[in-house]
């Protein structure tokens, strides 16, 4: 019997062409109660780690930007405002319904114009080589199956001197700080998840899908081989997350 | 430092300017037409570098910023609140270092100035227009009598220390005092130029 190729869904395996539809189904889920449990799970946090990401862009009047599984659009909306009407964010997720609940949440705030929301799968991103100033993955990356394949596609689109940035869970570089943290992403958040969004489960693969995601020195090798140059990270809150960027040469 | 940190104290820095501007639309206006501007600030005590970034009629607080930066200052944290609040002051006498457009920096100023921020709007949200309104009243009168009584205190104290506890002299004595210091130093320069000149005398007349 021939063996079928298989990654990772969190702590189980799963053959690679179910893993973009099991992650999908968790964010289906999630999505409408997602920005609530980013606040409660990181106390808010997410929202500090974020505006380091958007300060290390760069990003001026007139750029265009690319924000990758911007979900429920808070990089975008930031993004919006400093590139103004001149500019472009386009803002991407492989899910619709994050996408939707992102789309409607930009327009209750009144950000359009400068705006495009656009269904596309990391691995194959759908639009023409050098079309992007600076682009951004948060707390995406390790939910997309082949990451080597998403930054090479990454790469493509970026121009030259364009910057990646990954904002993505990472190692806490402290031992103490890591107890903390497996207790409470095992323990406390699967049981937030079921009491605020009625899903245990969802949580629980987030909580595993952020010790299988690559640790600081692997990310940065992972993008440093996919062609990137002037490749660094930043560790946030103890390494808890980390902010990698590079650039295209 | 840990940037979640900075991030941190940027935005609670951004949060408290921006909900000030909330209550000042003639501000926000004036903010508005230096869109897009940016003021770079380089702290020497404490050490801090930030940009303070005009967008629409809103700031924007950031730690890096790679674009055109429109002035930037170098000073003491104090010197620069002195400057933004103070349109009398100039740069040179605070020790603060401008470059870049001054235009900006007087402009800011004048804005800074004039702000006129109406608390009473927050505070009817929160107790009612009547109760915000005697509580703003209170509050002023409180304010105005503060800074009667701040105008007044240093020359209350300078008389305190003089006439009263006798730990200085008083101004007409110390006036008196110093202009006969001023006139002895005279007369011992008078006096040294005249040993000087006999010394040269004897000196000329030895020779001979």
């Amino acid at each position: 019997m021939k063996d079928r190729k298989t990654t990772h869904f969190g702590y189980r395996e799963v053959p690679v062409e179910e893993k973009a539809s099991r992650v999908a189904e968790v964010f289906h889920s999630v999505a409408s109660r997602y920005d609530l449990m980013n606040d409660l799970m990181s106390g808010g946090v997410h929202r500090l780690w974020k505006r380091f990401t958007i300060e290390l862009s760069g990003a001026r009047p007139g750029q265009t930007i690319l924000d990758i599984a911007g979900g429920t659009g808070d990089l975008t909306a930031r993004f919006s405002r400093i590139v103004g009407a001149e500019g472009q964010v386009v803002l991407a997720d492989i899910n619709e319904s994050m996408l939707k609940v992102g789309r409607d949440r930009l327009l209750d705030r009144g950000i359009a114009g400068n705006v495009v929301p656009v269904q596309a799968d990391a691995q194959y991103l759908p639009f023409p080589d050098n079309t992007f100033d600076c682009i951004t993955i948060a707390f995406g990356l390790r939910n997309v199956t082949d990451k080597d394949l998403a930054l090479r596609s990454m790469l493509r689109v970026l121009k030259p001197g364009g910057r990646l940035l990954v904002l993505e869970f990472s190692k806490p570089q402290s031992k103490l700080l890591e107890k903390v943290y497996d207790q409470y992403s095992f323990r406390l958040l699967p049981t937030m998840g079921r009491l605020i969004a009625g899903d245990a489960e969802s949580y629980r693969y987030l909580a595993e899908s952020i010790r299988m995601h690559p640790d600081q020195e692997a990310l940065l090798g992972m993008m440093r081989e996919a062609g990137f140059v002037d490749c660094e990270y930043h560790n946030m809150t103890g390494g808890i997350v980390a902010l990698h960027k590079g650039l295209k040469p | 430092m840990d940037p979640t940190l900075r991030a941190g104290f940027e935005a609670a820095l951004e949060t408290a300017v921006n909900t000030a501007l909330k209550y000042d639309p003639g501000t926000r206006v004036r903010l508005a037409e230096l869109s897009g501007e940016v003021l770079a600030l380089e702290l020497s005590a404490p050490r801090l570098n930030l940009f303070l970034c005009i967008e629409d009629e809103w700031v924007a607080v950031r730690h890096q910023w790679e674009g055109q930066v429109t002035t930037e200052l170098r000073g003491s944290a104090t010197a620069f609140l002195r400057l933004l609040r103070d349109t009398g002051v100039t740069p040179a006498s605070l020790g603060v270092t401008v470059i870049g457009s001054s235009t900006f920096l007087a402009e800011l100023q004048e804005i800074l100035h004039d702000l006129d921020i109406d608390w009473e709007e927050p505070l009817a949200q929160l107790i009612g227009d009547v109760p915000a309104h005697t509580l703003g009243e209170a509050l002023r009168s409180a304010g105005h009598w503060l800074r009667g009584q701040l105008q007044v205190a240093p020359g209350a104290a300078a008389e305190a220390v003089s006439e009263e506890w006798r730990l200085t002299p008083p101004k007409a004595q110390f006036d008196a005092f110093a202009e006969d210091l001023s006139e002895l130093a005279m007369a011992t320069e008078r006096l040294e130029a005249r040993v000087q000149l006999l010394r040269e005398k004897f000196a000329h007349r030895g020779a001979e």
